[in-house]
């Protein structure tokens, strides 16, 4: 491939895409969110030019939109790699409609194949894997952070601008506030105990709090747990939607294991479930289980622990 | 006001089953469903209406689609509007957009265009972008608020690092996530009212297209299961009582090392 750009709100993911888009195209340039340090850092892992856009105070990041597009009309990218955050991703979908090309989001795969880009996506909530392939461009692919690993840095010269919006566009920006510092890391903890619907009081997360501290881990949840009952912070639930966990034990209880959670504990090294109902889907998904009462099971393993 | 809600019309994902000598998918009992993220699109639109009194209208594309004509009105909406046919089947994002941003053109007058953040079969979380950028309205994605007074609309975007209020003038298009709502049930008086409500169904030529206008330049490949290899043990089979088994679940994981 020729020309390839990278596109992205986060820095991180952008050292990342760099890394990737080095070897797939002759030139590439990256438009980050960041600072003179960030674009040079962007350059030592591979970019030629980067184009610095800022966040506008009083409009939307994606208000970039027109810019790229008049610089996509000049430059005729072949591949447009952008970072998979919430803005990235409205961004990738808004200049796809525009320049009438495909979007594939969250691609796992990124390779070149006999002039074809091979791509692949997760499809029905995690049930499985299918790939995709493209070999008329340009095309635009959305990465999420931490798909690809960082490449090493290298001493490299290229060119730093700073874009300017052209307009301001319709949306204005009336407040932002960033979001607290989390409390937990749940993709870095070891071991996580999980909790589903199958707890009827929320008194009775104090166990699951103990077990997990007792095995030097954290408490995770299901989605009904987070969003419905607002028993745990947001942070703790875990699922397609929620947070995607590779510890080395995920032990839960009253889950059920629909696909959209399993989404999220598939990378657990080994699984153990607890269920009263015999017939659990989580049961498919475990390596061991015990068919019982939460409210017998969670109690006679914490005194064994003991 | 004029308000439009998106919808898809997906396969269960809950009824699709793993073949494991193969890894293939059987999709011999997954049902249709409207899209659980497009339920929380049609919440808000129902919920506008009762709040500021819009007129609320759906519109959906794809194979099979008229199934769900009755199910969506009961949920709202006061009229349908649906393109199905056999060659609209596992439509691409870019497909989809087209084909619905031209329908929004056809029926005319739509102020705010409303959608969920993806779909749960594909969940590309890219239609509602793309119709915004397709018919020149703003896009507002990842909605977890929204204010409408006369034509202001107020939103709550939640980005990865933190929440943005953003205020545009209608036109928009609105992509809302899970968390903004929680969407009623439609009750048996709501399912009866939808049969007599009025759904239209619209061809290709009708919203100014063609063939043409189907295709992608992708090419979509097999579909393998992510199929997980686990031992899928059961611990208390065979096991006196709950402290035996426990005991046993212990030194397991002590003999896995993934216990101290
Ligand atoms: C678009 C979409 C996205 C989603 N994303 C996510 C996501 O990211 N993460 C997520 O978790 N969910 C997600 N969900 C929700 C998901 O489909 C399930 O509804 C949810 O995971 C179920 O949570 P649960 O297992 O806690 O509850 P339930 O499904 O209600 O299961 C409770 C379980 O507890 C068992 N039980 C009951 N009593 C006891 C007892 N005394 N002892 C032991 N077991 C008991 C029951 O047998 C049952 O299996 C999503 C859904 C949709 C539609």
């Amino acid at each position: 491939m020729n020309k390839v750009w990278i596109i992205s709100d986060h820095p991180e993911t952008a050292y990342e895409l760099a890394g990737k888009a080095k070897t797939l195209g002759t030139s590439l340039t990256a438009y980050v969110l960041g600072d003179n340090d960030v674009a040079q850092r962007v350059i030592s892992f591979g970019a030629d030019v980067v184009k610095l856009m800022q966040l506008p105070q009083t409009t939307v990041w994606e208000q970039y939109l027109s810019v790229l597009l008049q610089e996509a009309g000049t430059e005729n990218p072949e591949l447009i790699l952008v970072a998979s955050t919430c803005r990235g991703k409205d961004l990738a979908a808004q200049l796809a409609a525009k320049l009438d090309c495909p979007c594939v989001t969250d691609s796992k795969k990124l390779e070149e194949k006999d002039g074809k880009l091979v791509l692949q996506r997760i499809i029905y909530g995690g049930l499985a894997y299918q790939d995709i392939e493209c070999n008329t461009f340009p095309v635009i692919v959305t990465i999420a952070p931490h798909t690809f690993e960082k490449g090493e840095p290298e001493e490299k010269q290229g060119e730093i601008f700073n874009l300017s919006l052209i307009g301001e566009g319709p949306i204005q920006v009336v407040e932002r506030k960033a979001k607290e510092a989390a409390s937990v890391n749940l993709a870095e903890a070891d071991i996580v105990v999980g909790v589903g619907r199958g707890l009827t009081q929320q008194s009775g997360l104090a166990m699951f709090e103990e077990l997990a501290k007792l095995l030097g881990g954290e408490v995770g949840c299901t989605r009904p747990i987070a969003e419905d009952l607002k028993w745990l912070p947001e942070e703790r639930y875990l699922g397609i939607t929620g947070k995607q966990i590779k510890p080395n034990l995920y032990l839960c209880a009253g889950v059920s294991g629909q696909i959209q959670h399993v989404y999220g504990i598939r990378e657990s090294k080994v699984i153990v479930s607890i269920n009263n109902n015999e017939n659990a889907p989580i049961f498919k998904v475990s390596d061991y289980y015990i068919v019982g009462d939460l409210e017998e099971v969670i109690p006679a393993l914490i005194s064994a622990l003991k | 006001m004029k308000v439009l809600v998106c919808y898809k019309w997906v396969l269960d994902e809950a009824d699709i089953f793993v073949n494991e000598q193969d890894l293939s998918l059987n999709f011999d009992k997954a049902k249709g469903k409207i899209n659980e993220y497009d339920r929380n699109a049609i919440e808000l639109g129902a919920s506008l209406k009762e709040t500021v009194g819009c007129e609320l209208y759906a519109a959906t594309v794809g194979k099979g689609v008229k199934a769900s004509v009755n199910d969506v009105l009961s949920r709202g909406p006061e009229k349908v509007f649906y393109m199905d046919s056999p060659g609209l089947d596992s439509l691409d994002s870019s497909v989809t957009a087209r084909l619905l941003a031209a329908m929004i053109k056809k029926i005319g007058g739509i102020d705010l265009v409303i959608c969920g953040e993806g779909s749960s079969d594909f969940y590309s979380r890219q239609v509602g972008p793309r119709i915004a950028a397709l018919l020149g309205y703003a896009s507002l994605s990842y909605a977890v608020d929204v204010q409408v007074n006369g034509s202001e609309i107020i939103v709550t975007r939640k980005l990865d690092d933190g929440t943005e209020v953003v205020k545009v003038s209608s036109p928009a298009v609105i992509s809302v996530l899970p968390e903004i709502n929680k969407p009623r049930i439609p009750s048996l008086k709501q399912i009866l009212a939808a049969k007599k409500k009025p759904s239209t169904s619209l061809a290709l030529e009708e919203i100014g297209l063609t063939e043409a206008d189907l295709a992608t330049s992708l090419t979509f490949g097999d579909v393998a299961a992510a199929i997980m290899e686990r031992k899928r043990i059961r611990i208390d089979e065979g096991c006196q009582d709950i402290s035996e088994a426990v005991a046993k679940l212990i030194k397991q994981l002590r003999a896995d090392r993934v216990l101290n």
